[in-house]
């Protein structure tokens, strides 16, 4: 595919996205002209109207969209540095921290507010995601990437064996956590998509910076280092990047895992491995599918609080399923 | 430094080199000297420490001790993008993510010249250009790796330690892969290398008739040691071959290039 | 090899005697010694203890230990990814859909039909990515990303049970899908033996073709290899091994992925040879896990699947990193 070609997929892709999202605002129990929704954005007045764009639809699709980009773009840098097409930000053990801190919160806590789960499933991500790399690159089989690789699924599987020993133990917080585990974005509150956009902002700049350096990475670490590239470092700042992202994103939307495993596939299968390219239709695409798919869940099942993580699969996969078939190991 | 240090010391030079993978020494104590702006060729049977040498050499492995001087400079004391500006290593058997193109795979060769933030300058598009062309790739720049021959593979990597631009080229058998006459352009390129851009190519040859040809320097390995070192009709004989290689040969005159041409028996 | 593997033996010898002395009533050494050769001081309530009780469910943890390393074995090799373990070939997602499913949607399911269900979930996963993944032939990375689809289809469905269903069903099947081996009996230990031995044979008898297949399609197949046949059969014997061992425990994660990991390791990288290291850690690793399970917070029993990743994973951390210098 050339450079022209990739250039015009982004501006469709791109186009899509400014659509759904629009369309996604107007949607909902009362119709919302675009005219009133972009009134009450440049001019707020109180109404009833405007209230429920601000404080309900747009937070909400604000939310759908940092959460997609930024799970998208991870997964993407994750598949380069482990060189793993089964990598996604959860083999860092970002899901199984966030669900960790969250579900110990609400056990030794009982059930709080949105805000405080916020901080905590973002420091259960960080926190998970630095223990792995910790374990990944200065112990487990010298600094190769199986030894990350490993680690993850190490620290993924204690986690969530700990997670599972209280769950299957206290009825009551299963019963709060369980929503929040499949993964949504309704009732999402301008501040707490104001409080997490910073870091995906400044963590979707750094990785579309990044992209060269990924290929380079993929080369293999050898080929790497003779090209004058230290694999440790850029590994390290990867990881950072990774932190940033999808552990803001877990923290605004829950554990989905779908988003960080598929949608670079998607991007690779249609326009190749240049992460130069990869990088930046992953964050077109994981916002629109993870749009897309809370709109869909609020539409077909006309219910505000239809896990956006269960209408991603049933929406993403099927397309995936059809790209993999067509396009992925040398079709025969 | 002197220009008498410089010719002694050579452009790349290992000092009282020893090279261990865990407890298991491949090389003990090695004295080598490249010699600049000369082809020097590795040989040595299998197994006899020429691909860990060279990989000592780019920097990708640190000796257990001694030290590894380019220029008269300790290679420590350079930063790996430094050292990549200066030395080119082209492995054996490189693998590159599914779907790279070939200009995808070139470009990255001017990875060491760019800043964390550069843009893409009018010599990174040049020395790209100037690799493509000298490999014979131009006309598969757009071909992803996977669906090129194993020759046309070669050369595309080839092209990639070329776009680095680097004084030093360290190649392991470069001509892997390569049939007669694609092997012939490389010696060719190579000599050109040496001779009209004034560089440094070392290159791990396993045809003893090729390396006497083409180059002008011949380090002959055997079990982690320097046997011979020299021109090449100063260390190819019967003898060395018989000890080394464990083959009986005489030694004629190559009827073209008036090179020593070794005829097992 | 020889002394590794009755090391191993020794070890797993260990873990099943601690396993039947050990419990609500412990037995002593000489109590537990008496019952075994069944000499007439013997208490009948301790035979009872140790010969109904705790015996099946010995013998049910080794069994599903060393399934699920032997299915962990060959999808590591048919795939050629680390991280391959049998839930790639949607295994797990498939039993866990189906057993999620039957728990909430129907009133009071028959304890014997989650087994059932949880087998065909399985088998259908496996099936359904195999299919969906041939195109005039398979290959490794086109059956991994129709797995992830796949599997994320299947947990999509889970997810979406569990946060709608009534609470206490969803806490039953995740208690379920945990990973136990609670419910063992002697005819369902009979009933899992006879169904693997087969599929157990053959897996270890093909272990030179997973020595080849294991280089790539092109290098096996120009070495005669038939591979798209062999990969077939390898995913067959694959899903009917795991697919048995999550009828009678639950998805006991983990065991799959690192017991040929810890194999392989020790042993190099035959096949022949990793295939008994592997079964016996396996074994052992599960077994261990259940002892500790039952013993740990007692009377409350912890089922074996959180167990092998509370203590599992520290100690396979533990292992590679004290490898860490040999292969630095």
């Amino acid at each position: 595919m050339s450079d022209g070609s990739r250039f015009f997929a982004l501006l469709l892709v791109c186009c899509l996205l400014v659509t759904v999202s629009m369309w996604a605002v107007t949607l909902g129990t009362v119709h919302i002209p675009l005219r009133s929704v972009w009134q009450a954005i440049v001019g707020f007045d109180g109404s009833r109207e405007h209230l429920l764009v601000m404080t309900i639809r747009l937070p909400r699709v604000l939310a759908a969209l940092l959460a997609g980009s930024a799970l998208a773009v991870s997964g993407a840098i994750m598949q380069a540095v482990t060189n793993n097409p089964l990598a996604s930000p959860g083999l860092l053990g970002i899901n199984a921290g966030a669900s960790f801190a969250v579900v110990s919160v609400m056990t030794l806590f009982g059930a709080g507010t949105g805000d405080v789960y916020m901080w905590f499933a973002f420091a259960g991500a960080g926190g998970a995601a630095l223990l792995v790399y910790t374990l990944g690159s200065f112990g487990l089989a010298g600094q190769s990437t199986i030894g990350l690789v490993l680690a993850g699924a190490i620290v993924a599987t204690f986690l969530t064996a700990l997670t599972s020993s209280v769950l299957i133990f206290d009825q009551s917080t299963l019963d709060a956590v369980r929503l929040w585990t499949a993964g949504s974005v309704s009732g999402r509150t301008m501040a707490q998509a104001a409080a997490v956009a910073p870091y995906i902002l400044v963590g979707l700049a750094a990785a579309l910076l990044l992209g060269r350096h990924l290929v380079t990475l993929s080369l293999g670490a050898d080929a790497a280092r003779s090209l004058g590239q230290n694999p440790m470092v850029w590994r390290a700042i990867s990881v950072a990047i990774i932190i940033l992202l999808a552990g803001s994103a877990v923290s605004l939307a829950g554990p989905i895992g779908f988003v960080g495993l598929v949608v670079p596939h998607i991007a690779r299968l249609t326009i190749g491995v240049d992460y130069r390219w990869v990088l930046p239709f992953s964050a077109i695409g994981g916002a629109l599918l993870v749009v897309a798919a809370d709109t869909a869940g609020r539409m077909i099942f006309a219910s505000q609080s239809f896990p956006v993580g269960v209408t991603i699969a049933l929406v993403g996969a099927p397309f995936f399923l059809w790209l993999a078939r067509n396009r992925a190991g040398g079709a025969t | 430094m002197s220009a008498d240090d410089r010719h002694t010391l050579g452009k790349l030079a290992g000092q009282r080199v020893s090279i261990a993978y865990g407890e298991h020494r491949i090389v003990e104590d090695l004295d080598l000297v490249v010699p600049e702006r000369r082809f020097t060729a590795l040989i040595g049977p299998n197994g006899s420490g020429k691909s860990t040498i060279l990989r000592t050499f780019a920097g990708l492995m640190s000796p257990a001790s001694g030290t590894i001087l380019l220029d008269g400079r300790s290679i420590d004391t350079l930063s790996t993008k430094d050292l990549a500006k200066r030395v080119g290593v082209l492995l054996q058997g490189p693998v590159a993510p599914e779907g790279l193109t070939v200009r995808d795979l070139v470009r990255q060769g001017r990875y060491p010249h760019r800043s964390l933030f550069a843009r893409w300058s009018d010599e990174d598009q040049a020395a790209c250009d100037e690799a493509l062309m000298l490999t014979g790739t131009t006309t598969l720049a757009d071909t992803p790796l996977d669906s090129l021959s194993g020759g046309q593979r070669q050369r595309a990597w080839i092209a990639m330690t070329l776009a680095q631009r680097g004084e030093v080229l360290l190649l392991d058998e470069p001509t892997t892969y390569l049939d007669l006459a694609h092997q012939i352009e490389l010696m060719n390129l190579i000599t050109v290398l040496v001779r009209d851009h004034g560089k440094t190519v070392v290159a791990v040859l396993h045809d003893i008739n090729q390396a006497a040809r083409y180059a002008e320097h011949i380090v002959i390995l055997n079990n982690g040691r320097i046997t011979a070192a020299g021109r090449p009709e100063d260390v190819i004989s019967a003898e060395a071959i018989a000890s080394v290689f464990g083959v009986r040969s005489v030694i004629i005159r190559d009827p073209v290039a008036d090179t020593p041409l070794c005829i097992p028996l | 090899m020889i002394r590794l593997l009755v090391l191993l033996a020794a070890l797993l010898a260990g873990v099943v005697t601690a396993s039947l002395a050990f419990g609500d009533i412990s037995l002593s050494w000489h109590a537990l010694f008496e019952t075994i050769i069944g000499s007439p001081e013997a208490s009948p309530q301790n035979s009872m203890i140790v010969f109904d009780l705790r015996l099946p469910r010995v013998l049910l943890a080794l069994l599903v230990g060393a399934a699920l390393a032997t299915a962990g074995t060959i999808t590591l090799a048919i795939m050629r990814n680390p991280l391959a373990e049998p839930g790639v070939l949607g295994i797990n997602s498939g039993a866990a859909a189906a057993v999620m499913a039957m728990i909430v949607l129907v009133q009071e399911p028959p304890v014997l039909l989650l087994p059932a269900a949880g087998f065909f979930g399985a088998a259908a996963m496996a099936v359904a990515v195999y299919l969906l993944s041939w195109r005039g032939g398979t290959s490794s990375m086109r059956i991994i990303l129709i797995g992830i689809g796949l599997s994320s289809l299947a947990s999509a469905a889970t997810t979406f049970l569990s946060a709608f269903g009534e609470i206490g069903d969803v806490q039953r099947a995740m208690i379920w899908l945990a990973g136990s081996v609670y419910d063992a009996n002697i005819v369902k230990v009979r009933l899992l033996f006879f169904w693997l031995i087969l599929p157990l044979v053959l897996a270890w008898m093909s272990a030179r073709e997973l020595d080849l297949i294991r280089f790539g399609d092109n290098s096996a197949r120009s070495l005669g290899q038939p591979v798209d046949l062999v990969r077939a059969l390898m995913i067959v014997l694959c899903t009917l091994i795991s697919g048995a061992a999550v009828a009678a425990a639950g998805l006991i994660g983990f065991v799959g992925l690192v017991a040929p990991h810890i194999a392989s390791r020790l042993v190099g990288p035959s096949h022949a040879r990793i295939f008994p290291v592997a079964a016996l850690i396996g074994a052992s690793l599960v077994a261990a896990a259940d002892l500790v399970g039952r013993v740990i917070i007692a009377p409350t029993q912890l089922p074996a699947g959180i167990v092998t990743g509370l203590i599992g994973a520290p100690f396979f951390a533990y292992l590679l990193w004290g490898r860490r210098h040999v292969r630095g």
